[in-house]
């Protein structure tokens, strides 16, 4: 991924649940108590650059315990994952998380979990052939449909790319 | 940087019709002329009402002069359409033979040479257009196979692919990635199991 990637960036500042481990001196005000310490225990959603490594981190050389734990975020449990797997064409995806596909490629790389990665492998190749159809309609996004609402970042990018690329085969066709 | 997207992913249509004038073609020039020697292609003497092959680009100056006529593609006339069309609809797994740049030099033919085709251009049209349809069809039953490594679909011409290409290369990366956030895993298992074993030989 490139440095200047702007969804990679996006991505990269998603909040995940987390569980601290530890007394944060100081960082009360995170959780609407400024001046105070954090007490271990706390639940908060912090950003996926910073969650990353403080989940690895050991809070000191020899101790096991890292500062935070991971908790699983909402877009990837159980109910959202069943939803995939029975329909995922009317599933809104959109509503779901805005870069569902850059999460599950951070999260999956974290705990190598390869049924997840299976389940929106299948999920991805069953809503790009309903894109690839709605991208040949050349009202192009004038149709009304819920299902273009309901594509993430990366879906909406490839929409508009497939539904450029026929539209300007058409357009020479016709000798517009 | 500047270049707008789909320039950057594809080649547009008229960058391939543009590829496609370079090829040979065979005219029936109706004056005679003289050797002309280009940097990059010389064009042979012409002889009145002899046949030759010559550029496309070539023939298609010399036709807008009234100067040569263009004998069409022996696939480009109703008759052999019709049985690529045949082809096309019994053969529902495969794609027609049909050459790689058809729709550009029928394209060409429909609009700067149609009095030189043997047949009534309209028809010709209507035909070609009932090709590239059923073949979208068919391209898209193929799409649905996709996955991360591979897809194959043979006798597709260069405009059709350059059609699709965005769509397949965009999904099939996105398909690559997600395999890839696991399998760098189990590489790097392996490399560590290869460390460990370095310092069991030690």
């Amino acid at each position: 991924m490139s440095y200047y990637d702007i969804d990679d960036i996006i991505g990269d500042s998603q909040r995940l649940p987390c569980k601290f481990n530890t007394d944060a001196k100081g960082l009360g005000w995170l959780e609407g108590n400024p001046g105070k310490d954090m007490k271990s225990g706390t639940k908060l959603e912090l950003p996926f650059w910073i969650s990353e490594i403080l989940a690895i981190s050991t809070i000191s050389s020899d101790s096991d315990i890292t500062f935070i734990e991971l908790l699983q975020p909402d877009a990837l449990n159980k109910k959202v994952l069943n939803a995939i797997k029975t329909s995922s064409i009317s599933l809104d995806l959109h509503s779901i998380s805005t870069n569902y596909y850059s999460l599950v490629e951070k999260w999956a790389g974290l705990y190598n979990d390869e049924e997840l990665v299976q389940v929106i492998g299948d999920m991805l190749k069953e809503r790009s052939d309903e894109i690839n159809n709605y991208a040949q309609n050349f009202k192009g996004n004038q149709q009304e449909s819920g299902f273009l609402y309901s594509l993430d970042e990366f879906e909406k990018k490839l929409y508009k790319i497939t539904h450029e690329s026929y539209k300007n085969l058409k357009k020479w066709l016709n000798n517009q | 940087m500047s270049l707008p997207n789909d320039l950057k992913i594809t080649l547009s249509p008229q960058e391939v019709e543009f590829l496609t004038e370079s090829e040979m073609i065979t005219i029936l020039p109706r004056y005679s002329m003289n050797k002309l020697e280009l940097i990059t292609d010389d064009i042979p003497k012409l002889m009145a009402m002899h046949r030759i092959q010559v550029p496309l680009w070539y023939a298609l100056i010399l036709k807008q002069q009234r100067k040569c006529s263009i004998v069409p593609p022996n696939w480009l006339n109703h008759k052999s359409l019709k049985e690529f069309f045949q082809s096309e609809v019994t053969e529902l797994n495969q794609f027609s033979k049909l050459p790689h740049n058809w729709l550009e030099l029928s394209k060409i033919f429909f609009e700067n040479a149609a009095d030189d085709l043997s047949d009534e251009p309209a028809k010709l049209k209507s035909l070609i257009q009932d090709l590239k349809e059923l073949r979208l069809i068919k391209v898209k039953k193929g799409l649905s196979l996709i996955n991360e490594s591979h897809l194959q679909l043979d006798n597709l011409s260069i405009l059709e692919i350059n059609e699709i290409r965005p769509f397949v290369v965009e999904v099939m990366g996105k398909l690559t990635k997600l395999k890839q956030v696991i399998t760098n895993e189990i590489d790097e298992d392996r490399l560590e199991d290869r460390d460990n074993d370095d310092d069991l030989m030690e």
